[in-house]
């Protein structure tokens, strides 16, 4: 009798349970509650939500929810496919013709035209606006003069773009780019609302965009409201009512969280609770492949670790980490040791190359203490490892690539990590100079081409070249593979690149970084997308 | 502070200082041999002195002897770590990660496969390092700052309260956080100078009161009448009979630095890896909890047996130079 009453207690539990969360009790066919908001974690962006201005993840994750572009990745294939996009037309590479779809308008009622796509490329792309990503716009015909190396800017607008109707607009490239209109799904190649230009301060304290959630609001450091637009006119509308994106500086706090039924979705697994998830959340656990891969980049810029010689200790020093025992141990086989400097997820034909980095990624602690020997030593006679100890268990890996590395050269304190608390701060402290060792830079691929894995990375002056690594071969190399029409010939060229940044070890290459998430009861439909961010509108709550 | 020991105006004084204490001229005469020194206990046969009562006291007392042998055992580990230990506490080995005891680990390992017994025991050095000597400062720098205003006055002490004030408003770990977070140097001076910065006006406050209270005495006054100097009275007069509640605050404070290192380092402000500290290690075993629950229970163990120890030992010092508690 007492087991029965206790499975009535358990029952009647399991009955407010189900009412609390909004589930009617069908579960399974139904479509969930399409007015439900989930909660989902974040971390602040470093830059106001400029779609030209935002090259790092989590603004990227937002303006991906309320920007279309005339392209969009598939969420399962990576592959480009048209979205706002009716057709993008050329004969030779060069110069390209866009129509955009009709019946698109922003959140606030204005048509998505020709020109609200020109008027943000022009803007992204002129110096005087400073923005990250002016690069991607690098081969428009007209950067040199809106965006000259160095001096003033010449002209205001790109002379490659030009408005030839309401809906259609040309572009001429400097140079023949066969995969350019794979580039258009990423965030800088976004349209915007003519508020963006006529009230640029409201804007930013509201952004007004095209996607499938507008944002409600954002407290800093706190939260971010997003809801579904109702009318959003694409096919890709959102499943759930909105999405509130809770800061967190310590994903310890939010798999916590997660747990205890504080939050629905969190995108960041913590290392440290890899060996728990499985028994915490069955199968409520994604680990899927993804376009991240974790490397060590070095300060070009200063000029102890730009001597002749450097390339043999950067080049020692990777091959003191022990890759394996790290990927095995801390992350519990949730990353792959990198053997080349793209993602498997390219695929062999996209260029993804096994084994490209040869001995340099094999764990070799005599040949790396040689080197380092050779190389002059370790600057200062010790290495800091540069992270951000909010997000994604750097602290971890960090200690035990410097364990590693102390254990190889017989030295306990041949290298320390130096935390810094914030992800924006240290993208803060990487784009002011101030790094004076090596850093953690992983990288999430924009768009699925090896290209986006070397281009913006190792490119003199790219975009995300934070350490300001600079080659002359490797650039070439980069202008020849962009010029080829051929794609397979376009990929190998590409590779020639790459070897030129493994010659040189511009960077270590560390580990191919699976997407892990692990989400609540409430949430069904969660899957990753090749860049490991959340497919938010396509979950279903309740 | 009633008793008057060592002053060898007490004959003069008469009764000021109560009882027992001034039985003699014979002290006198003591004391021209140990001026001023509060630690010198007089032969067995004298009167006992404050010092020498409080010492017949401590010895009677388990929880001295107790927390003694536990402050005597940490001193010495933190002297001679490789006494106990073999190995690096820098010698981690990935390969071990989060296993539980085994030879030569009676702790088990941690996360990153650190040895947890060596780096506790070496943790020990850090925290004894930064509790003795930010007490000393802050019992240098209080007593010498407190005992000025309170011997001077008037515009000096008013100065000193305000700037007391002022620092007492500073909450601790924040302004940590805040002074710390700037400091690129990773030893243990800037944490034992913050406490320093942060702790000296509790000090202070307490020599304060103590040498207005002792400053009143007839003895003094009467010092003062044939004309000693103002060094004078404060080094040999007010000093040795105010030092007293200074000493039983201090030890008890030192427990509470060692905490706050272990707090601040916990933080990421205080010490740094690759040094060596509990609260650097308790901070990183914490996402481990589930997993490898020793890594995290030994250091913060150890932490508050350590500052028990302390806070134990400047509550029975506080219980024997307080008569007034008997």
């Amino acid at each position: 009798m007492r087991g029965a009453r206790h499975a009535r207690w358990a029952a009647g539990a399991a009955a407010v349970a189900l009412v609390a969360t909004g589930c009617g009790g069908g579960g399974g066919s139904g479509g969930g509650d399409s007015g439900a908001v989930l909660s989902a974690s974040w971390g602040d962006p470093q830059n106001p939500l400029e779609p030209a201005n935002t090259n790092e993840v989590q603004g990227g994750k937002v303006l991906d929810m309320v920007f279309r572009g005339l392209k969009r990745y598939n969420p399962q294939t990576g592959a480009a496919e048209d979205m706002l996009a009716e057709k993008i037309d050329t004969t030779d590479s060069q110069n390209f013709t866009i129509t955009v779809k009709d019946g698109w308008t922003f959140s606030n009622g204005e048509k998505v035209t020709a020109k609200s796509f020109v008027d943000a490329w022009n803007y992204g792309a002129s110096l005087k606006n400073n923005q990250k990503n002016a690069y991607f716009f690098g081969y428009i015909d007209g950067y040199d003069k809106v965006h000259p190396d160095s001096g003033k800017q010449t002209a205001d607008t790109l002379s490659g773009l030009k408005v030839t109707g309401d809906r259609t607009f040309t572009v001429k490239l400097s140079q023949k780019f066969s995969t350019f209109p794979d580039t258009l799904g990423y965030v800088a190649f976004a349209p915007l609302p003519q508020a963006f230009f006529s009230d640029h301060a409201g804007w930013l304290s509201k952004p007004v965009g095209n996607g499938p959630y507008t944002i409600q609001s954002y407290t800093k450091g706190s939260q971010m409201e997003l809801r579904t637009w109702a009318d959003y006119p694409g096919e890709d509308k959102a499943d759930n009512g909105g999405v509130t994106l809770k800061v967190y500086t310590d994903n310890n706090t939010a798999y916590t969280d997660l747990l205890a039924g504080n939050l629905d979705l969190v995108d960041d697994v913590p290392a440290a609770q890899l060996k728990n998830v499985k028994n915490d959340l069955g199968d409520r656990y994604l680990n899927t492949p993804a376009g991240i891969i974790q490397t060590l980049a070095f300060p070009f810029y200063d000029p102890q670790w730009n001597k002749p010689d450097s390339d043999k200790v950067r080049k020692g020093l990777s091959m003191a980490i022990n890759r394996k025992q790290i990927t095995d141990t801390i992350f519990q086989k949730t990353r792959t040791p990198a053997t080349d400097w793209t993602s498997p997820v390219l695929g062999k034909d996209g260029g993804f190359q096994d084994g490209l980095c040869g001995d340099g990624c094999d764990y070799n602690p005599t040949e790396a203490k040689k080197l380092i020997k050779e190389g002059g030593g370790l600057p200062g006679g010790q290495v800091k490892i540069s992270y951000n100890a909010d997000t994604g268990s750097h602290q971890q890996w960090v200690d035990a690539v410097c364990n590693s590395i102390n254990n190889a050269l017989g030295n306990t304190k041949a290298c320390v990590g130096n935390p810094i608390g914030t992800f924006a701060d240290f993208r803060n402290q990487i784009t002011e100079r101030k790094m004076s060792g090596p850093f953690r830079a992983g990288w999430q691929m924009d768009y699925p081409l090896i290209q986006n894995f070397l281009q913006p990375l190792y490119y003199t002056n790219a975009s995300s070249n934070d350490g300001k690594w600079s080659n002359k071969q490797f650039d070439q190399l980069v202008n020849q593979a962009n010029a080829e029409s051929d794609t397979g010939k376009a990929v190998q060229t590409f590779q020639k690149a790459e070897e030129v940044v493994r010659d040189n070890m511009a960077a270590i290459p560390l580990w191919y970084q699976n997407g892990s998430a692990g989400y609540s009861q409430r949430l069904s439909n969660v899957k990753l997308n090749p860049f490991s961010v959340p497919v938010y509108n396509e979950i279903k709550v309740g | 502070m009633p008793e008057q020991p060592y002053e060898p105006e007490g004959a003069i004084a008469g009764t000021g200082m109560g009882g027992a204490m001034d039985l003699g001229a014979s002290e006198a005469v003591t004391l021209e041999k140990t001026p001023g020194g509060p630690d010198g206990t007089g032969p067995a046969e004298k009167p006992r002195s404050l010092w020498s009562d409080a010492w017949r006291d401590l010895r009677r007392n388990p929880v001295f002897i107790l927390s003694a042998l536990v402050i005597l055992f940490l001193v010495f580990i933190s002297l001679w770590p490789g006494a106990i230990t073999s190995g690096s506490p820098l010698t981690c080995d990935l390969a071990k990660a989060q296993q539980g005891s085994g030879p030569g680990a009676p702790f088990g390992y941690n996360g990153q496969g650190c040895n947890v017994y060596t780096r506790t025991v070496y943790g020990a050095r850090t925290s004894v390092t930064v509790g003795v000597l930010a007490t000393l400062g802050v019992a240098v720098l209080g007593s010498v700052l407190g005992g000025l205003a309170g011997f001077f006055g008037r515009s000096w002490d008013s100065l000193l309260s305000r700037t007391t004030d002022i620092f007492f408003a500073i909450p601790v770990v924040l302004g940590g956080l805040v002074l710390l977070s700037v400091v690129t140097s990773n030893t243990v001076w800037p944490v034992i100078g913050f406490m320093v910065l942060l702790g000296w006006p509790q000090i202070s406050r307490i020599a304060r009161g103590s040498v207005i209270t002792a400053k009143q005495n007839d003895y003094v006054q009467a010092a003062r009448a044939l004309g000693a100097s103002n060094s004078r009275l404060l080094l040999r007069h007010i000093a040795p009979n105010a030092v007293a509640p200074v000493i039983v605050v201090a030890t008890i404070a030192l427990g509470t630095y060692i905490a706050l290192e272990a707090t601040l380092s916990y933080l990421g402000v205080g010490l740094k890896p690759p040094s060596v500290s509990w609260g650097i290690d308790i901070s990183a075993a914490s996402p481990y909890i589930r997993n490898a629950p020793h890594a995290l229970l030994w250091p913060s163990g150890a932490l508050a047996i350590t500052v028990l120890a302390f806070i134990m030992l400047g509550d029975a010092v506080r219980d024997a130079l307080d008569p007034k508690l008997r």
